[in-house]
């Protein structure tokens, strides 16, 4: 029996949906493993909570997706993020770095009244995650990678180590040594260097190392004379919905 | 890339039968394994294997029967891990595979004709147990034999019936000890390390093999010194993260050692200037 | 003299094209600002012969960073162990490199034999090249005694003037010279000059670090409870940068692949690195080098110690990558001089 699986996003450009629409051929070995019984972005059925696995895009910033993302957690067997969105909070947090009524009213002026809004928040912060695909947009081989660990019940958790040994192995030249500030070493890999391969900085866009070295990294800044605070704010961009405390918005 | 098979690799595998399942505790569980076309594993006591079961990958696990079992070999195995895990969902019937035997296993001749102290402390059995049955199975040729078991309490114990025919034994002096226990229990309660001053032996001709958790090598060794049994008669089996079983993938080194190669059945001696053994 | 050939500077470009016509060569080439690596090329148009020690060292194509070493089918139940190979010129070698894939081959031919590296390295053309400065201020080449060639090559050029003066050293690499037909025999000039080079070059690299040869196996045996240790740990973020890049370091982890069909799959070999924080630990959650300062001890120990116990060689080839590959600023002849003044501190009471 293949597994019935339901896609639903919450706040989010629905970017990593996208990216799995476009998987291209290999979308077919995927699809003869599973069905897929809610997709918004490519299919009009609804699954009428008839599901087994929940593949989650997007963040928890108001009050009713609190509620959908927990019913949705209590139907589910296997609850899966994907996307820095749903998996750390994404960009949306970056509304957190202001008071709630303030951006509310920065946002939607006369009419903030109306709109119902809380602190941007992962899904694991409201719920259970058994499986996290990290990325903006998410890295579709680690979406692949986690599809066949959850189709074999096995855990799956995204390498502890940073981005810079991925970036490393594929002989990219260091962003530091070129005057650039990267998140690479502080950021958990897994996405082979994405972002670096074609040109750019790490943003941070997977979340932090669980355990990132403090002092080490004090030390590459001082290496290369780059103040805490640009790291910082760079970092905020993607991860700042982590600063949200639990039942904070209960 | 041109593509071909490798007839002589150290990673081949041969397929393993599980014959047989049995739950030891809540979380152990032993495997009766017998090699595609009745060969025989023809193992050292000591030694392990590398347990394989396609797309979950392969893990280190010591064989805990006696060389002297013909026909097939056990395994006891704790579920703690992504190979563990999977293992403790197979029945008898299912096929894994197996590499090994690896390692170098204890030192039999060395201990042939000597008095033997065994000191196993929780899991630290299941290797010994190997050892054990060898020396039970061959009794003439050793010496004096006790055997000193410790765990945390009498539920995490394993091999029940052995015990009580080890402790029924005349030609085995068998002692244990749980660290806390329910009022029921009779036995002793306390560390391992309070069993080895109660022992009568002979230090000279005494050699103590030890197995246990990493923290209980340092208390047992002072023990056994204590007691005057020379450095170079105490014998360990350590334990590391293996991965490739021959010495080469870096990831069970001990200092200059490697554990799974040099290893896991160490001396004393050989050791204990290794910042990184014990 | 029999054994060295000339080829001409202006040669070099039809020299790497009709061996790319049947085999794949691989060079250095420019990678980003200051940078190089080794890449597949055509002609000689984007080999850079005033190279840097290259991002990762050629080991790559000795042991790649994830190879398959066994395919499996779930429902045959049968592992079946392979290997994926391919002919391939490795040109430019640098004598530090030459060196480091000395120690591979050593490591790999241990029994049991590992014959999916030594059948793909059979398949590899090693052709060397010398180095007569240094590529930058990291390189301690001269401390490792790797300044020159100690073989392990299939021909070796050295650059001088309008030329490459070639050493054969292998039929294999006498083969590649006259399928080529673009070299001639080498005159007594060529020999003088050659040995000039060589003079020159015993006033350029001169040990970098004050510390003879034979000192540095002691040095790290005394140095175990070092307080250098802590001090590198401090600054080491555990990338293990200083691993891959290595032209030394091998270890690797074994991981398992699935397709999609849940069926079949492969065994891989992965490059792995002692720094990462799990690489000690035992599924029972015991950690046997947790401290980043251990790991880092053990890093240059498996460099400077270990390894001449049981190979009487050391296995640091000095090219320097270490130093240049981190991010945190962590610098071999530092380490290795602070470990030197600790040490006469020591002494001094």
């Amino acid at each position: 029996m293949k597994a019935k699986v339901a896609f639903f996003d919450f706040a989010c450009c629905e970017g990593c949906q996208l990216q799995i629409a476009n998987i291209g051929e290999a979308l077919l070995d995927v699809l003869d493993k599973i069905d897929v019984v809610e997709f918004r972005e490519v299919m009009s059925e609804k699954s009428g909570g008839d599901y087994d696995v929940a593949v989650i895009e997007g963040s928890i910033t108001t009050k009713h997706a609190i509620e959908r993302i927990k019913e949705i957690r209590s139907i589910a067997k296997v609850l899966i993020t994907i996307g820095a969105c749903a998996s750390i909070g994404g960009v949306n947090g970056m509304k957190n770095n202001f008071e709630l009524p303030e951006i509310k009213k920065y946002v939607y002026g006369e009419d903030e009244k109306y709109f119902d809004s809380v602190p941007t928040m992962a899904v694991d912060q409201v719920v259970k995650v058994d499986y996290y695909v990290h990325g903006c947009p998410m890295y579709v081989p680690e979406f692949v990678t986690v599809l066949k660990h959850a189709l074999m019940g096995l855990p799956y958790k995204a390498p502890e180590k940073s981005v810079c040994t991925e970036c490393k192995l594929n002989e990219n030249e260091c962003l530091f040594d070129r005057g650039l500030t990267c998140m690479g070493p502080v950021t958990r890999a897994g996405c082979n260097s994405w972002c670096v391969n074609n040109g750019n900085i790490c943003y941070g866009c997977r979340g932090m190392l669980d355990d990132p070295a403090k002092t080490g990294q004090i030390e590459i800044l001082k290496k290369h004379d780059i103040p805490l605070e640009w790291v910082t704010n760079k970092f905020n961009m993607y991860n700042k919905a982590k600063d949200v405390k639990e039942n904070e918005n209960e | 890339m041109d593509k071909r098979e490798i007839r002589k690799s150290p990673y081949d595998i041969k397929q393993g039968k599980i014959l047989d399942v049995k739950q030891m505790t809540e979380f152990e569980k032993s495997f009766k394994i017998a090699l595609h076309g009745g060969d025989l594993l023809d193992h050292d006591p000591g030694q392990f294997v590398m347990v394989s079961i396609p797309g979950i990958g392969d893990a280190p696990i010591s064989i805990s029967s006696s060389p002297t079992q013909r026909g097939y070999f056990e395994l006891v195995v704790r579920n703690v891990g992504k190979l563990t895990g999977a293992l403790h969902k197979m029945e008898a019937g299912d096929t894994v595979g197996i590499r090994g035997p690896l390692g170098n296993g204890f030192p039999i001749r060395l201990l042939e004709g000597n008095d033997l102290m065994f000191v196993a402390g929780g899991l630290g059995i299941v290797p010994l147990r190997s050892l054990i049955n060898y020396v039970n199975d061959n009794r003439r040729n050793f010496g004096k034999v006790s055997i000193l078991l410790g765990c945390k309490s009498p539920t995490e114990m394993l091999f029940h019936e052995e015990l009580s025919h080890w402790e029924e034994r005349l030609d085995v002096n068998f002692s244990v000890t749980v660290d806390s226990a329910a009022p029921d229990w009779r036995g002793n309660v306390g560390m391992i390390t309070s069993l080895i001053p109660g022992v009568t032996l002979d230090s000279k001709r005494t050699f103590a093999i030890v197995v246990g958790p990493p923290v209980m090598y340092k208390f047992v060794i002072n023990e056994l010194l204590a007691k005057n049994i020379p450095e170079s008669q105490i014998y360990m089996s350590l334990e590391r993260h293996m991965k490739c079983g021959v010495g080469v993938c870096g990831h069970c080194q001990i200092g200059d050692s490697y554990c799974c190669k040099d290893g896991p059945v160490f001396c004393y001696t050989k050791v204990k200037n290794n910042i990184e053994a014990l | 003299m029999e054994n060295l050939v000339i080829l001409k500077k202006e040669d070099l470009n039809d020299f790497v094209m009709q061996i790319a016509r049947t085999k794949k060569v691989v060079a250095p080439v420019r990678k980003g600002v200051k940078s190089f690596a080794f890449e597949e090329v055509t002609s000689g148009a984007r080999i850079d012969l005033d190279y840097t020690s290259t991002i990762l060292p050629p080991k790559k194509y000795f042991l790649p960073q994830k190879e398959t070493i066994i395919e499996y089918d779930k429902r045959k139940k049968e592992w079946t162990p392979t290997l994926y190979s391919e002919e391939i010129v490795l040109f430019g070698v640098h004598t530090c490199d030459l060196f480091g894939i000395q120690c591979l081959d050593i490591i790999f031919s241990e029994n049991p034999k590992d014959f999916n590296y030594i059948l793909r390295k059979n398949r590899i053309l090693i052709i060397g090249l010398e180095c007569s400065n240094y590529c930058d201020e990291n390189a301690s080449c001269a401390l490792m005694d790797n300044q020159n060639p100690n073989g392990g090559y299939d021909l070796f050029f050295t650059e001088i003037d309008d030329r490459f003066i070639i050493h054969v050293n292998t039929y294999h690499g006498e083969k590649l010279i006259n399928k080529t037909g673009l070299c001639t025999k080498a005159d007594k000039r060529d020999v003088s000059e050659l040995r000039l080079l060589k003079e020159r070059k015993r006033n350029v690299f001169k040990n970098e670090v004050d510390i003879p040869y034979a000192e540095l196996k002691p040095l790290f045996v005394n140095a175990m409870k070092s307080k250098v240790w802590d001090e590198i740990g401090e600054k080491c973020v555990s990338c293990g940068n200083c691993t891959n890049v290595c032209p030394t370091c091998y270890c690797f982890d074994i991981i398992d692949d699935i397709n999609l069909d849940l069926n079949t799959g492969t065994r891989t070999r992965v490059w792995d690195s002692c720094q990462n924080g799990s690489f000690a630990e035992v599924a029972g959650g015991e950690n046997f080098r947790e401290d980043r300062g251990e790991r880092q001890r053990h890093r240059l120990n498996r460099k400077f110690n270990y390894p001449v116990s049981k190979f009487r060689r050391y296995f640091c080839t000095g090219c320097g990558r270490c130093t240049r590959a981190c991010v945190a600023g962590i610098d071999l002849k530092e380490t290795i001089n602070a470990l030197i003044e600790e040490k006469k501190g020591n002494e001094n009471g």
